[in-house]
């Protein structure tokens, strides 16, 4: 079990950095074909997209099990340990709720209805449906990243120790 | 209850906030909330519509591209041949060092686009070397943390995309060039704080360089430097869009620092990318829930119920801009930049078009406004890695970071009441 959810862990983190470099030289072929070929590419911008869509999407769930959506915690860091974890287990609750009711369940309905209507991309010729899976998809992958943390947090809680993944916690992102 | 739905969302998205709920979901959740009140059963499957459409664009994906060109870019020797490039200009003024910190960061936040990267290369360092001439570390610490936020004026940058979607898609190619003069002009404005400092304490004079010095620097760093022309030169040029020219960025950086310099190895490229996809959905995700709430925000017609406020209080736009700057400044002492420009954008927009104030021009007013919030205590991304970097902490560097705030909030509203500083260089290009 646990070793399924390493390789689920890491293909998962394999995937996302494949995705960035796969549309990092979709569109380096794009500026490639527009400027030293002068025949511009017409799929390159309909699959960039595409990537993009996914990568934001799947990104958004190793972004939670890495720490690295951006938060506020001047509150939380002047609770007691208790009051902390306890809260924190309220975050991810919160979190749960909304992958689940948006990305999952309302990710569902909207790739039915566009596969209903036969939606297709111009250019790839995809029909759109798919490229909306990667939002239930995602609302899987938070949630399941969501209920580790909070099982984390009821072991810490009851003064049982936990197996962190020595890469998870908090990550500096340079947005800024 | 007319305020109601307005009401609800402000209250669930700050309890939620404070609860440390991640940025993104607290706007999602509020988002839901305001659906909730306005009646009905919020509908999931627009929700999650507004949130993947929002992402679904050509344009923000200068956005991955300019971040991954930075972190290429930020990791090899490029701090290293700035300052020595910064030290044969400015390092022979009284207070030198701080000087060469100040140009340093304007020219490394310009090519890296990230203000954290440049604290942390930059003051790794600046700051032992300005400690062991006898600057102070408290000082030292302040240059390069306030120091870091002109990169984020001064183009390319990542914050003016955001903010030119949010604004609902402006040029980029106009608000990167109205990022300069004020950029420049924060640069000078922390340099005469610094000389003031170096003259009161003795700092002294650094170390005069000949031309041939000169020359000999710039030829080092005169590679990196080229980046930033070519896609300036290409977007302002038109030859490029935005997203073209980042991607062209990757790949010039990749050539530099993979192939000519070889300061990152092959296989540190895979670490490289996934940090940048991770970086990149924190990102979408905040642009796509704010997307989902910015249109409940104009289906309840709040930009207007605010301007209206705001018109009521009081009608003269010297005093409506004060107190926008005076929220703003309150906001950024405690939520980092992307996430305020994603959700106030909607909100005063709208008020000051109103009023006559050009989108491009605000978009500069706030972006500069933010930065003083990325310096300030309890929240501020540059301050925290800052004080690591130069091993003090938040209560020791407070002081002396007074001086270079007064500073700031002097450009601050130079920059808020003189448009032209903002409009001037992008409408000589040509842009209205």
């Amino acid at each position: 079990m646990r070793t399924l959810k390493k390789l689920l862990d890491k293909s998962l983190e394999t995937g996302l950095w494949i995705a960035m470099l796969a549309m990092t030289l979709t569109v380096i072929w794009q500026v490639f074909t527009r400027f030293v070929l002068r025949d511009p590419s017409s799929w390159t911008e309909e699959l960039a997209i595409f990537l993009l869509i996914w990568i934001g999407l799947l990104g958004s769930a190793v972004a939670l099990h890495r720490g690295a959506h951006l938060g506020i915690d001047i509150v939380v860091a002047r609770m007691s340990e208790r009051w902390a974890r306890l809260t924190a287990i309220f975050v991810f609750c919160c979190v749960i709720f909304f992958a689940m009711s948006v990305f999952f369940f309302g990710g569902i309905k909207m790739v039915a209805v566009v596969l209903m209507t036969n939606q297709i991309s111009p250019a790839l010729g995809i029909r759109m449906g798919y490229v909306y899976l990667a939002l239930p998809i995602s609302g899987f992958f938070i949630t399941m990243y969501a209920v580790e943390f909070i099982i984390d947090e009821i072991k810490l809680l009851s003064g049982r120790t936990v197996e962190r993944m020595p890469e998870t916690g908090r990550m500096d992102v340079p947005i800024e | 209850m007319e305020y109601l739905p307005l009401i609800v969302m402000v209250a669930v998205f700050i309890v939620l906030l404070l609860l440390n709920v991640p940025i993104a979901f607290s706007i999602g959740l509020s988002t839901l909330a305001a659906l909730w009140a306005i009646g009905g059963r919020p509908e999931f499957v627009t929700v999650a519509h507004r949130v993947a459409t929002g992402i679904d664009s050509f344009a923000l994906l200068a956005i991955p591209f300019f971040i991954l060109s930075g972190m290429l870019m930020g990791r090899g020797g490029l701090a290293r041949r700035l300052i020595d490039f910064a030290g044969t200009i400015v390092g022979r003024f009284t207070g030198g060092l701080a000087f060469v910190n100040v140009v340093t960061s304007m020219l490394f936040g310009s090519i890296s686009g990230s203000a954290v990267a440049a604290v942390s290369s930059i003051g790794g360092f600046m700051i032992p070397v300005m400690n062991r001439k006898g600057y102070d570390r408290d000082f030292n610490a302040a240059v390069t943390i306030t120091a870091a936020t002109t990169g984020l004026l001064i183009p390319p940058s990542n914050i003016m995309i955001v903010y030119s979607m949010a604004a609902g898609g402006l040029s980029v190619a106009a608000i990167f060039l109205a990022g300069f003069l004020p950029g420049i002009l924060m640069g000078l404005g922390l340099m005469f704080v610094c000389w003031l400092v170096a003259r009161r304490k003795g700092y002294g004079e650094g170390e005069k360089s000949s031309f041939k010095q000169f020359l000999v620097k710039f030829k080092e760093a005169v590679l990196s430097l080229l980046l930033v022309v070519v896609v300036l030169g290409g977007i302002i040029g038109g030859v490029f869009t935005a997203t073209e020219a980042s991607a062209v960025a990757v790949a010039y950086a990749f050539f530099l620092v993979v192939i000519l310099y070889r300061e990152v190895k092959w296989r540190d490229l895979p670490g490289i990318m996934l940090e940048c996809g991770i970086t990149t959905a924190v990102v979408m995700l905040l642009i796509g829930t704010s997307v989902a709430m910015s249109w409940v925000l104009a289906y309840e017609n709040i930009p207007q119920t605010i301007s209206a406020f705001l018109v009521g209080l009081t009608d003269n736009r010297v005093v409506i801009f004060l107190i926008i700057n005076l929220m703003l400044l309150i906001v950024g002492t405690f939520m980092d930049m992307t996430p305020a420009v994603l959700i106030f954008t909607p909100i005063f927009l709208p008020v000051v078009l109103e009023l006559g104030m050009h989108p491009i021009h605000f978009g500069i007013m706030m972006i500069f406004n933010l930065c003083i919030g990325l310096c300030t205590p309890p929240v501020g991304t540059c301050l925290f890695v800052g004080c690591s970097i130069a091993k003090t902490s938040i209560g020791k560097v407070t002081r002396p970071l007074l001086p270079f705030f007064v500073a700031m909030i002097i450009v601050l509203f130079l920059i808020t009441y003189l448009p032209q500083i903002s409009l001037l260089v992008p409408q000589a290009f040509g842009y209205k």
